[in-house]
């Protein structure tokens, strides 16, 4: 419950921060005119907070929400209209449309419904073709979407009204008053920052700052996408109903082009990653806009201001409006691509302003005792990358309590084993099978969530942290996934975790601001979050130097036994293999030349020849 | 001097990959650069070449700073590189790929250039006109290492020739090496294979974590019995 | 079989112009991974232009160069004044620059020009029909087809032959390399905008004499037909541009003389469904054009 007050603050806040400037506006400047602008503000604020929760969590850019708003406004139009209204408009209107009717409140609801079944067929896609081939051709298909759903509304003028006659409202039954208004423009906020807050919403910013690292944590980002889309869009829809009802009609080219730029422009300039920033960009752009459009219509006078002398009527026109939005898009993009605020968000600044400093929780003991028999094998394993032969019957064993090390030249194919063995890329042959707390399991070509549900977590050779994430949120993210897949009697929270790593001083600074060394700790920290049977480690000291390296060693055993797990570390560190292993695999070539005590491999020709290379024709 | 590299320091983000490190290359000479991975071998190379901006120390080339050249520049100036992993064009003919290499030079001397390298490389001269994808790995590093020569470099500097070939194919690339430098030009090349490349290079030097440990005479350094705590370990040197 | 033959000639006629664009957008998206939804703006430009031109009373045979020169001359300022300050900046950045020049373009002539539909005289002979045996051709569609085909052929050679194009297609494989080669790439995208800007021009005329009139909005359509084919040929494939462009084409006509005529009006509905639908499937692309395999 006590997570739930920031956001709902935050929320509260900035709804009294808009209305209060609305209201303000009103005030100074009376009159219809001023009372329309700022209803309008209000309504594009919930459609503009309701894009940013797609595009904020998951950092996948929709040109398409206008079309759910155009589905939904049509649908609204539909049910709230009037049957008599309709009648001399879509008489001929199929399944009976024209003689449906029901109450504002229940059209919306009906509103919600259409729009978000409709995202839902459409997530599938989303999700499958962004998972495949990254985000443009998501973003593309959003944009399809947006020109589907114009085509039809201005050619299937049986239901839409057709291109210019639309639907309309008649006279008196319009939105008369702002209490829906302004009901829905605080669930929006409300829903939008709980949702940032909320376990999926994390997993799906996971997800936005490193799609590769987030499935190596366990996390499906398609899953989190989709939810972030449904709700989405369903706040869009709500928007969209009430935009519809306030201007009293719909036409196709109300929820098109010109829609999709402002409201894109709106999140963009105030900070697509933040809603705050969506509701600063909302403001801004909303006021700029009307100083532009009145010195455009008006001339030299605004606001009392006279510019008399200043030879400037040739911009002072029709358009100047349109102009200043794409000057807004392009020199944010030019000279601040994140926006206003890029991620800063009012209720984290709350809380982080209004807690007290906890002291960092007491070390947790070493997972100790029950001692687990986890076993890791990977048996003749073989790749073929093109012609290149990488892995030409690689093998390997670990077993939990364990330190394994995988060594070898450049080329050698330690990466590559490690890579089979998190499912991120499949053998040509050979099997990977994971003994462990959750029994026996063939994990070969099996997805990379699902191979660190199973127990198998990774780190990677060129640290992939979730950077514009705090250092707690990093772990805590792992920590949901465990809690949801991987249960364990003896939890070892976030903060502890955090704490372990030498880190709690640091814990609400993003991960990018952290220094190497730190970094490699935190992604140490955040693999250990996920209670793995086995921790694999991908040149866990590349960067370092010698002395830290050193203090890597007990770092490192330090985490696998306070989560206990075993360990697969590839290094080309020997004084840190030595330091650290208990048993080691050299390989070249793509397969093992010896295994052995890293004493033993030290003193192997073998490796030594494989190291340094062979004299000449050998 | 043909090449002064001194004080260099490059950082990827927060990470220094390379720390402070000074080497001369004189005309002429076959140097090695020898040491485990991310010992900052190809961090030095790309920040010569131009791909990375130092973020302190100078490069000098011919005695004039070219300090964070664009790599055009530098290939205009002289310095050639053979990237890590080739990096070949796959979608463009062995012949396209000679001629990207002699993009800097007029085009009329660019014919008798590739009649040169057709010499130099029996192996290419079969294949002139296969989509470079098709090669094999150690024809691939030939065309990558004649696509470099292409610009008529003054410094040629070589990334890991021999990664990933069969060592049948590492006495091609070091013999091909030998060959070069037997023609008169000045080579730097990082190689993984340290005895073989000792036995050739004139001079060498050792990195370790960013930082330079050794240099001396490829056979001074060839003699050491301690090169491989030195190498791998990080033994004091 | 005939009708097929008939709507087959008729989408390729339409496919051309298609094909033109949509390789204009695969140029520039294959050398700095720029979606450039700035494209159609080219057309709106150039339809200005002949405005004027036409103004003057000049004819087609002196409208047309002229509006290659201007698309080219619009693609490279747009590239000095805009793109070049988001050169490696994240796809998303580039696309979202891209989609605001396309708003300060077409508000900047509603201010200029005005907001309405300006309109100009087709050429006389455009909707004349020859008959070959049963088929009834528009020479429209076959001085397209023809124009293109020239097109193509002069850019492949420009993109086979040259040093620029060999430099191009180096650039588009792998920058950095292409860099270290020596290829210069501040010349690089300006040739390549210059390029697009060139196939755009010839692909603007036709679209132009087929639409007699223009108005600032006018570059959306031609924008958005010229993105989805070079993303049915899958991003950055020159060939599968050309190729994408003409299914495009031939799969508008086919469906608008096949499907019952109230669901015809629908065609562009449809095909941007199908579009949104078969990338679900296939997001590479529809047509894959052949690699050679790494190695």
């Amino acid at each position: 419950m006590k997570a739930r007050v920031f956001p709902l603050a935050g929320a509260a806040l900035l709804f009294v921060g808009i209305v209060g400037v609305g209201l303000l506006f009103e005030t100074i400047q009376g009159g219809s005119a001023a009372e329309r602008l700022v209803t309008a503000m209000f309504i594009n604020a919930i459609i503009v907070v309701g894009i940013q929760i797609y595009i904020g969590n998951t950092g996948v850019f929709s040109f398409g929400h206008i079309g759910f708003a155009a589905i939904a406004g049509y649908a609204f139009a539909l049910f709230a209209i009037d049957p008599s209204d309709k009648a001399g408009r879509i008489a001929d209107a199929p399944f009976g449309l024209a003689d449906v009717s029901a109450s504002v409140p229940v059209a919306v609801l009906i509103a919600v419904v259409v729009s978000v079944v409709i995202a839902a067929i459409v997530g599938i896609g989303l999700a499958r073709s962004g998972a495949q081939s990254g985000a443009i051709a998501a973003t593309v298909i959003t944009l399809a979407l947006l020109f589907v759903t114009h085509e039809v509304a201005r050619s299937w003028s049986d239901v839409t009204g057709g291109e210019r006659a639309g639907l309309t409202f008649g006279i008196g039954e319009t939105l008369d008053g702002r209490v829906a208004v302004y009901g829905a423009l605080f669930a929006s906020l409300a829903i939008a920052l709980l949702f940032a807050r909320s376990g999926s919403g994390r997993l799906a910013k996971a997800g936005r700052e490193d799609a590769l690292a987030a499935r190596a944590m366990g996390i499906d980002p398609r899953v989190q996408q989709t939810i972030a889309l449904l709700l989405s869009v369903a706040v869009v829809a709500v928007g969209a109903s009430l935009r519809v009802y306030e201007v009293g009609s719909i036409q196709p080219g109300q929820f098109f082009f010109d829609y999709t730029l402002l409201t894109l422009v709106m999140l963009v300039v105030g900070g697509r990653n933040s809603v705050t920033g969506a509701v600063v960009g909302v403001v801004t752009i909303t006021f700029v806009r009307e100083l532009a459009r009145r010195l455009g219509s008006e001339g030299f006078e605004v606001f009392g201001l006279g510019l008399d002398g200043v030879p400037l009527d040739w911009v002072f026109r029709e358009g100047l409006p349109r102009v200043v939005l794409g000057l807004a898009m392009v020199g944010f993009m030019i000279w601040r691509s994140k926006g206003m605020l890029d991620d800063w968000e009012l209720d984290e600044w709350l809380r982080r302003r209004f807690t007290s400093d906890q002291e960092a929780p007491m070390p947790a003991e070493a997972h100790s005792g029950t001692a687990a028999s986890n076993q890791l094998v990977a048996r003749d394993v073989i790749v073929d990358f093109g012609g290149f032969r990488a892995l030409n019957g690689a093998e390997m064993a670990a077993s939990s309590g364990e330190v394994v090390g995988l060594i070898g030249p450049n080329g050698a194919g330690k990466t590559t084993l490690v890579n089979v063995i998190t499912g991120m890329v499949p053998p040509t042959s050979g099997v990977v099978a994971l003994d462990g707390q959750q029994g026996e399991i063939d994990l070969t070509s099996a997805a990379p969530y699902k191979v660190a549900r199973a127990g198998l977590v990774r780190t990677f050779q060129n640290l992939r942290l979730f950077s514009s994430l705090t250092v707690l949120e990093n772990v805590e993210v792992s920590k949901l996934v465990a809690e949801s897949h991987r249960p364990s009697e003896r939890d070892v929270g976030a903060e502890e975790l955090v704490a372990a790593a030498g880190l709690w001083e640091h814990r609400d600074r993003r991960a990018s601001e952290l220094d190497y060394g730190n970094s490699r700790r935190l992604e140490l920290a955040r693999a250990a979050a996920m209670n793995p049977d086995f921790l694999l480690l991908d040149e866990p000291t590349s960067g370092m130097s010698d002395s830290e390296s050193l203090n890597m060693v007990e770092h490192v055993r330090g985490m696998a036994e306070l989560v206990g797990a075993g360990v697969v570390v590839i290094d080309h560190d020997l004084q840190f293999i030595v330091g650290i292993c208990d048993r080691v695999y050299c390989l070249d070539q793509g397969s093992v030349i010896a295994e052995g005590t890293p004493d033993e491999i030290q003193a192997d020709p073998a490796v030594q020849a494989a190291y340094l290379g062979s004299a000449a024709n050998t | 001097m043909l090449l002064e590299v001194d004080n260099l320091t490059t950082q990827y983000g927060s990470i220094a990959a390379l720390r402070s490190v000074s080497l001369t290359v004189a005309e002429g000479e076959l140097i090695g650069l020898i040491g485990p991975n991310g010992a900052g071998k190809t961090t030095l190379l790309n920040t010569v070449a131009g791909l990375l901006e130092p973020a302190t120390g100078s490069v000098r080339f011919k005695g004039e700073d070219v300090t964070g050249r664009a790599p055009d520049a530098m290939l205009r100036a002289g310095v050639a590189l053979v990237p890590e992993h080739r990096r070949i064009f796959v979608d463009l003919t062995v012949v396209e790929n000679l001629r990207i290499g002699g993009v800097t030079v007029p085009a009329k001397e660019r014919e008798p250039l590739l009649d040169e390298m057709a010499e130099l490389f029996p192996v290419l001269r079969d294949k002139w006109t296969t989509q470079a994808g098709f090669l094999s790995g150690g024809e691939a590093q030939q065309l990558a290492i004649a696509r470099a020569l292409m610009s008529r470099p003054q410094l040629l500097m070589m990334d890991e020739p021999s990664l990933g070939l069969a060592p049948i194919l590492v006495d091609v690339v070091f013999d091909l090496i030998v060959k070069l430098r037997d023609q008169g030009r000045t080579l730097v090349v990082v190689e993984q294979n340290a005895a073989r490349m000792l036995e050739v290079a004139d001079r060498a030097y050792v990195l370790r974590s960013g930082e330079l440990v050794v240099e001396g005479t490829g056979a001074e350094l060839g003699a050491r019995d301690d090169l491989f705590k030195t190498f791998v370990a990080g033994g004091d040197a | 079989m005939t009708s097929l033959l008939q709507n087959l000639i008729d989408g390729l006629g339409q496919g051309s112009i298609y094909a033109l664009l949509a390789l204009g957008v695969a140029v520039i998206f294959g050398v700095m991974h720029l979606l450039n939804f700035a494209h159609g703006e080219l057309i709106t430009v150039s339809g200005y232009a002949a405005v004027a031109a036409f103004g003057s009373n000049l004819s087609w045979w002196l409208v047309a160069p002229l509006i290659i020169v201007v698309s080219i001359v619009t693609s490279l300022v747009i590239e000095r004044v805009a793109f070049s300050r988001v050169r490696g900046a994240s796809e998303f950045t580039q696309l979202l620059t891209s989609f605001g020049i396309h708003i300060i373009v077409s508000a900047v002539l509603i201010m200029s020009v005005g907001a309405s539909v300006k309109t100009f005289a087709e050429p006389p002979w455009i909707f004349d029909r020859i008959d070959v045996g049963p088929l009834s051709l528009e020479k429209f569609d076959l001085l397209v087809i023809a124009v293109t085909a020239v097109t193509l052929a002069a850019t492949t050679w420009l993109l086979q032959r040259t040093t620029f194009g060999l430099s191009l297609r180096a650039a588009a494989a792998d920058f950095d390399t292409a860099r270290l080669m020596g290829v210069d790439s501040d010349r690089v995208i300006r040739g390549a905008f210059a390029l697009s800007g060139a196939l755009a021009g010839v692909a603007g005329i036709f679209w132009l004499m087929r639409a007699g009139n223009t108005d600032p909005s006018a570059g959306i359509d031609p924008m958005l037909k010229g993105v989805l084919a070079a993303l049915i040929g899958g991003l950055g494939s020159l060939r599968g541009a050309v190729l994408g462009g003409l299914a495009l084409g031939v799969a508008e006509v086919l469906l608008r003389s096949q499907l019952p005529s109230s669901v015809a009006v629908l065609t562009d509905a449809v095909v941007f469904g199908l579009i949104a639908f078969l990338f679900i499937f296939r997001p590479q692309g529809l047509i894959t054009v052949q690699h050679a395999e790494r190695v």
